[in-house]
Parts: C-alpha cells; structure tokens; sequence
C-alpha cells in the first residue's frame, strides 16, 4: 500500500514538474563532446547530448532557447532567457548547435525567378551561399510572417527566408511580385 | 530515390577499395561546418567503412566494425546524420531537406552493415526533381522532359490506340471542316472578280451566294458534329480510364496507398482524367483542323501572291512573341487576383467560423480592420488587372492589325498597278487573318501538350504498378481454429523504419488477449499484420500452424471480425452497412447481429429503421452508435478471431457497459484480440500484451503483471490515481 502510495506521489510530481518554468544562467555550464554534440551540467545533473529549440524561431531567433532532453520522450530542462547576456564562450556553443538544428538561409538577392509548367525555378544568393531550388506554384509555397517578411517553402521543404521584400531592388521586387 | 551517386573520378581514386569490398551509398553532403551551401561534399558507405569527403578530399574514415547505431535525425531544414564511433557518438554529416528521406535509408542500410548482414537497401520513392536538369517532376517516375521513351506522342498514341475507330472518324470531320474553311475565301474571290467587277449578272451572284451560304452551313454543322464526337470520346476515355484506376488501386497492397499522399491518388482519378477529357474536347477536336488548314493556307498565300506571302510572315515572329509576352502578363496578374481572392475568402471564413471567439473577446473592430485592408487590396489588384485588360487587349489586336494593314497597302499597289485582281486580294486578307488567328491558338499548344503528358505518365505510373498476386498454388481455403503465434515476427511500414522487432508470442484458440501500450508503440500495427493487410518483413505469423501467408486472402478475411477506433460507415443504409461483411445475411440475422451489438434500440429510434441512411450527407449518427453498428457488422460473419481496436472508445460509460456484456457473450470460444487505453475495458482479458518500444516487454495475467510492477503495473496505477 505504502509502494502503490509512492507511485501515485510520483505521477504527480511530474504533473507538476511540467509546469514549471525553469531558467538556465550562468552557473549551468555547458561542453561540446567530441562528436559535435552539447552536454550540459545544470544543478548537480549531467545532461548529454541535449537539444536546443528555439521558442520563437521567426520573431526572436535569440531569445528564450528551450533546452531539451534526448530521446523520443524529451523533456525541458530549463530555459534561456536571453542569448545576448551568456558568456561568449556558452553562446559560440549554443550558436552551432542551432545552426546544426535550423537550416534555413536567408535571400539576399534575387538572380532570376522562371515559371514553367506550375513551377517556379529560383536562383538566388543567400547567407549560406548561392543556391537553386524550385517550388510548387499550386501549393501555398510562399507564407507571408508579416507585410514584408517572407517564408518560401520548396518542393524538398527546405525553407528560405526574405528579411524584407522592401530591402530587395525594383526589379527583384518585380520578379517576386507573383507570389505576394 | 537515388542512393548511390556516380561520384567523380577524383573521388572515386581516394576510396581505399580492399579485395571484396564495394562501394553500396555514395549521396552528396551539402552543408558544410559552418553551415553553408557545399558542394564537391560525400558521404560514402562501402562494405566496411563509411566515408566522408569534403570539398573533393577524405576527411573522416568510420570502419564499419568499430561503429554501432547510425542514425539520421530530422531537424528544421535538414538533418543529421550520427554515428556512436568507438563508443562517441559523432554527427558525421548535415543535409538540407532535399536529402532527409535518402539519408533516413542510408542510415538503415550502415546498421544492416553493422549487424553484419549485407543486404542493400533500396528505395521505391520518387525524386522530385530531375537530378538531369533540375526541372521538378510532378509525382512522377521519370522526368518528362528527359526520359527518352517519353516524350510526348507515345503516351498520347497509347491513350489513342484502344479508341481508333472514333479517333478516325474525328480526323475524318476535322479534314471537312478544315476544307470548308479554306474553300470559303477561293469562292469570294470569284464573287468578287467574276460578278462584283466583271460582267456577271444577278444570277451569277446569286448561284455564288448560295455556295457560300452551303458552305458557311457545312462549317457549322460539321463543326457541330465534330465537337460532338470529340466530347463524347474525351468522356469516354476518361471514364474508362477513371474505373481502370479505381480498379487498380483495389487492388495494390495497402502498403502503396500509405505511401501515397491520399490527395494524390484522389487528383489522379478526378484532376488527371478530368484533364484529359478537356484536353480532348478543347484541344484535341482542333488539333489536326488547325495544322491542317494553318499549313494550307500557308501554301495557297505563297500560290496566291509570293511576296506578299513573305511580308506577312515577316510579322509572324512579332505576333508569336507578343502573343506570348502578353500571355504570361494575364496570367501573372490573374493569378494574384485569384492569390488575393482566396485570402479575402479564407479569412471571411476564418472570421465567420470563430465568430463566438471574436465576440467573446471583443475583436470585432480588430477584425473589420483587418479585413478592410485585404478587401481594398483585392479591389486594388482587381482595378489595375481590369485597366490593364481594357487597355492592352485593343493594342493588341491593332499591332496584330498592322499585317493585314501591310497586306492591303502592297496587295492594294498591286492591284492598281493591275498584277493581281481585288479578288485574290481579299481572298490574300482573308488567309492572312485566319493565319494570325491560329498563330495564337497553336502558340499554347507546347504547354498543353506537356500538361497532357505528365497526367498520362502519372496515370500510366499507377497503371503500370505490379500487384503482388497469391500464388494459386501455394494457397488454400483453411477452416481456422483460432490459435496465433507469432515467431520472431519483424515488421515496418517503411524499410528503414521497424515498428514492430522479433515478437514472439503463442495465443490459445478462444483466448482474449488485451493489448495495452503508449501510443505510436505498435499495437495497431500488431493488429494490422494480423488482418493481412501487411506481410512481416521477417519472421512469421502461423494460424494454426499455417504461415498466415499460405491462407487464400479471401478465406482467411471471411473469418475474422475487425472493429477499429476509427468507425467507417459508407454512404448507404444501416442495413448496407452491417450487410458489408456478408452480402447474403438474411434480415433476421441482421437483426440478431444488431441485438447483439446492442444497436438494435437506438436503429429503432432513427425515422426509417434499418432503412435509415448515413454516411456523408446522411442520418447523422453519434459516435458510440457509430461503432455499435461496426460491432454488429463484425460479429455478423460469427468469426473465429476477433480483433477489437478501442472498440469501446468513444462510447459513455453505460453503453460501454452494455457492449462489453454483449462483447463477453460473443467472444466466448473466439481468439480475441483487444487494444484498449482504458484498462478496466480489458479486465475480461485473459492475458494481457504490453508493447513498449516496439517489442513485446510483459505478457501475462491481470495478477502476474501486477506482482511484476512494470510497466502494466505503473498504467494500472497512473489511472487508478
């Protein structure tokens, strides 16, 4: 009875484990394995291979990163606040764990969009490079975050960002003018 | 899906081959360390080791035998792939999304290598674009523009063969009508040389009249006729070819429909054939009429007059590129008004649909606001399209305007200085508007054509699926008993992917046996293996000794009863639908079957009985009487093996009740299988399976569970808290 007791206690602790919010600071230290993976050691605890989850990925990339347990059924281990503020040592770290998890370049200029057949073709130049992709035109491939700010899904679903449409030239304006 | 690359020359001269090894994944990298575009980046996997090149050099070597768990995790944008190497788990690659199903079965094909078995994974799905030349493949095999058998004929003559005699007589009108066309000019201009400026008299004028006026009949009517014939066909080919592939898709293993995105299978049989019986009624009833008369009237202008005839081909060119210009310009701005169009009508729905929620908050102004500015912008859009139409398509018309103009200022030179006769011309002016009116037709051909094609190659596609048929032979009619086992019993709905790993297991006949796990662990799958939807990868499944596979599909089907969490009545009537399973049920039987299931009450109830009709747009039925009447539908074949999923679930704690004693009745003697959240469903059960992770982790009594403390033992307590 006692045990059947305990377990009950259990359940319930975690119900109300989950709604906690937990932030991380300065006194969790975190490490990059060998493997290229982030450990972290907060409150006596050591947590391999966590996951870093941006909150608010398009409205505040840097701010409010949950940080998160491996594995199918993970669970928060806390959250950080603000990026800015960490050591720069913690936020190299944290940065290359995001670039590994979230893989989405930003537009910077428009070399040329074709339509065929239903599809449009682009070639453009982004922060990680010069790029071709191709997206669906029947699909809702483009999804407007605000007025000038732009998500492009292609047919991969690989997700390219324009900062500003304003920010582009009249031309390429023109060019991306279909899909406004 | 393409998983070995051919890779180049200078990285093919790095790879350390030993005797025996080969190369099985070669698939490019392309996100380099600093997360930016790369290319000239591989990762390769031989026999034994796994490579990885950057920017054309071996960076990294992996042997296979110091390497467990590879594993490819999906992230925003790309993926990962990770290997545990000499006990560290290292990330040895990161991929954009384009790569994110191909790395998933390479990942599966380094941990086949791993266990030390050497079977190349390969994989069925297709690439979406062309890695040739980059053009998107709309759900097809190969790309239409640079798959050599495809081009556009041979799929249209395959669509055309089966239908010759109808296509003949098509061809037949089309001529006629191309004829009439064109004799219709020849006659004006003897009505205008012969009785307009020559000596004819009224008779004369009127016997040419008439002509013309039989010939201006005949074009109606063959016209008429011919695009009769054309719709009538069109329909007929797409009816057909809509029953063969509904015929199909019976047919193949449920396991290619899952692969599918069911919006994809539902376009090919209405989008695609509805294409193609426009295709045939627009496109097609005009097709060869106007080749046909476009090439003539080529030939009777360069007859008529030489140089007159290469003045107005020197507008051609001009007419076909503005006609295109102008073209791509409406459809560019009849596109964004559709775009705007659909935003002011989806939020009008969005808005009108949470209505409750503005009003309870108060947003009502917020939200006229809103959709103030998108109506004005659609209004904004719609004036301009407007402007531009009312403006350009008149310029249009003058600039194509300006050949004919050419024509009748040299033609008229012409016939002044006496060297050709005002007939010919106006029968000249005649051919050269017909000419521009058909430059404009023929010039969207290309696309349509194309169009054409890849519904065919997609429709093809589906046709030209093998279905795995039972072999005759090896089957046979099997009155069942009821007793299960499985052994060692391996299953995934995708190669790389197990849902279910080495379950073992023997089931008495007529015992229950409760299914208990979390969700996503792989009990319904468990459940769909044993209904023979799906065939085990490894391992096997015996029914009463008999591997499930050597059961004839339709005999084995007649004798299990299925009820699932998901209750599926079709379109019809109450008695339809418990009727499914058994078409010669009598009425009484019915009856006894709905009895049972505890819905002949409530069928009572509905205004016209078992005649009542549901479904879609039918008698609208409660969840919990919904899947009473799958329950009678079940227990109406009296099956030997029952397989309940949630069966119980979305019913109120009384009839929940009322079911499970009918169910305790008619599950007596029968070999029960019985998925269930709610643990107290499954205290009839006389042993109870709890899948965890993809295995079988307890098998046992209600008691025997109980004294373990595991996992049952935990649910026990987290829902009796």
């Amino acid at each position: 009875m006692a045990e059947e007791a305990r377990n009950i206690t259990d359940f319930e602790k975690e119900a109300e484990e989950m709604t906690r919010m937990h932030l991380l600071g300065a006194d969790d230290r975190f490490e990059r394995t060998e493997g290229g993976f982030l450990d972290l050691y907060s409150q006596g605890k050591h947590y391999e291979h966590v996951k870093v989850v941006r909150l608010f990925p398009f409205s505040d990339a840097d701010r409010y990163l949950s940080i998160r347990e491996d594995g199918e059924k993970a669970k928060e281990i806390g959250i950080i606040e603000d990026l800015s503020v960490l050591p720069e040592e913690t936020v190299k770290l944290l940065k290359e764990q995001l670039d590994l998890n979230y893989f989405t370049p930003v537009i910077q200029k428009i070399y040329s969009i074709k339509d065929e057949y239903g599809y449009a073709y682009f070639h453009v130049k982004t922060d990680k490079g010069e790029c071709r992709f191709a997206i669906n035109m029947a699909n809702n491939a483009v999804t407007k975050l605000s007025e000038d700010r732009l998500i492009i899904s292609d047919l991969d679903e690989n997700r390219f960002e324009i900062r500003d449409v304003n920010a582009l030239s009249q031309k390429e304006r023109r060019r991306l003018d279909l899909f406004l | 899906m393409i998983l070995y690359y051919s890779l180049p020359e200078k990285i093919k001269q790095q790879i350390p081959l030993s005797e025996g090894e080969r190369i099985y994944y070669a698939v490019p990298v392309d996100i380099d360390r600093n997360a930016c575009w790369c290319t000239d980046s591989w990762l390769v996997v031989t026999t034994g080791a796994v490579l990885v090149f950057s920017e054309g050099s071996l960076c990294e070597t992996y042997r296979i035998c110091d390497c467990k768990d590879a594993s490819a995790q999906p992230r925003v944008g790309g993926g990962l792939l990770s290997i545990r190497h000499k006990g560290t788990d290292k990330i040895i690659a990161h991929y954009s999304a384009k790569h994110l199903s191909r790395y998933a079965y390479v990942a599966r094909g380094i941990n086949i290598l791993i266990s030390g078995r050497f079977e190349e994974v390969e994989s069925r799905e297709y690439e979406k674009t062309c890695p040739v030349c980059g053009r998107a493949i709309p759900g097809t095999k190969n790309c239409p523009k640079c798959s050599k058998q495809g081009g556009v004929f041979k799929p249209f003559l395959s669509l055309v063969v089966p239908y010759k005699k109808q296509f003949f007589g098509i061809f037949i009108l089309m001529v006629l009508a191309a004829v009439t066309t064109l004799l219709n000019p020849e006659i004006q201009k003897h009505l205008i040389n012969d009785v307009l400026k020559g000596s004819g008299g009224m008779r004369q004028a009127l016997v040419f009249l008439g002509m013309m006026f039989s010939l201006s009949v005949g074009i109606v009517v063959v016209n008429i006729l011919k695009s009769n014939a054309s719709a009538r066909l069109g329909a007929k080919i797409s009816a057909d070819l809509r029953l063969e592939l509904f015929k199909k898709y019976q047919e193949l293993p449920i396991s290619f429909i899952n692969e599918r995105r069911p919006g994809m299978l539902l376009n090919e049989i209405t989008q695609d054939t509805q294409y193609i019986r426009q295709f045939m009624e627009d496109v097609f009833c005009n097709l060869f009429a106007v080749l046909f008369i476009f090439i003539w009237d080529v030939i009777f202008m360069m007859m008529l007059n030489l140089k007159l005839a290469l003045i107005t081909f020197l507008f051609v060119p001009l007419a076909v590129f503005l006609t295109m210009v102008f073209r791509r310009r409406v459809h560019r701005i009849f596109t964004l008004q559709f775009r705007k169009n659909d935003d002011v009508s989806s939020d009008l729905q969005d808005v009108l649909s949470g209505m409750r929620v503005v009003k309870t908050y108060g947003k009502e102004k917020e939200e006229s606001e809103r959709f103030k500015r998108l109506s004005a912008e659609y209004a904004r859009i719609n004036r301009s399209n407007e402007t531009f139409w009312a403006f350009f398509s008149p310029l249009l018309q003058l600039i194509m305007g300006l050949g004919v103009l050419a024509v009748v200022y040299f033609g008229g030179r012409d016939v002044l200085g006496g060297t050709m006769t005002p007939g010919a011309l106006y029968q000249f002016v005649t051919y050269t508007n017909l000419l521009f009116q058909y430059i404009s037709w023929m010039n969207r051909l290309p696309m349509q054509l194309t169009q054409l094609a890849s519904c065919l190659e997609r429709i093809n596609d589906i046709l030209g699926q093998e279905v795995e048929k039972q072999d005759e032979k090896a089957v046979a009619d099997v009155a069942i008993k009821g007793e299960i086992r499985f052994d060692h019993a391996t299953f995934g709905y995708k190669s790389y992917q197990p849902v279910l790993e080495d379950i073992n297991a023997v089931i008495k006949p007529g015992e229950m046996i409760g299914i208990v796990g979390a969700s996503g662990a792989g009990k319904s799958t468990l459940i769909n293996l044993l209904m023979g939807l799906y065939e085990v990868d490894d391992g096997s499944i015996l029914v009463d000794g008999r591997d499930i596979k050597t059961i004839r599909k339709s005999s084995y089907h007649s004798q299990i009863g299925v009820v699932l969490q998901e209750t599926f009545l079709f379109s019809g009537t109450i008695l339809d639908n418990i009727r499914f399973s058994r078409p010669d049920a009598t009425q009484e039987e019915i009856i006894r079957a709905a009895k049972l299931a505890n819905a002949h009450d409530f069928i009572c109830d509905t205004p016209n009985g078992y005649n009542t009709y549901v479904g879609e747009k039918g008698y609208s039925l409660s969840g919990g009487e919904r899947q009473r009447i799958a329950i009678a539908r079940a227990i109406l074949t009296d099956p030997r093996i029952l397989i309940l999923d949630e069966a119980t679930a979305s019913l109120d704690t009384e009839s929940e009740f009322m079911i499970q004693k009918a169910l305790e009745r008619l599950t007596g003697g029968k070999t029960t299988f019985a998925i269930a959240h709610r643990l107290s469903t499954l205290k009839n059960a006389d042993r109870i399976m709890v899948i965890d992770r993809h295995r079988i982790a307890e098998i046992g009594s209600h008691e025997e569970l109980m004294k373990q403390k595991g996992i049952y033992y935990s649910l026990q307590m987290a829902q009796n808290a």
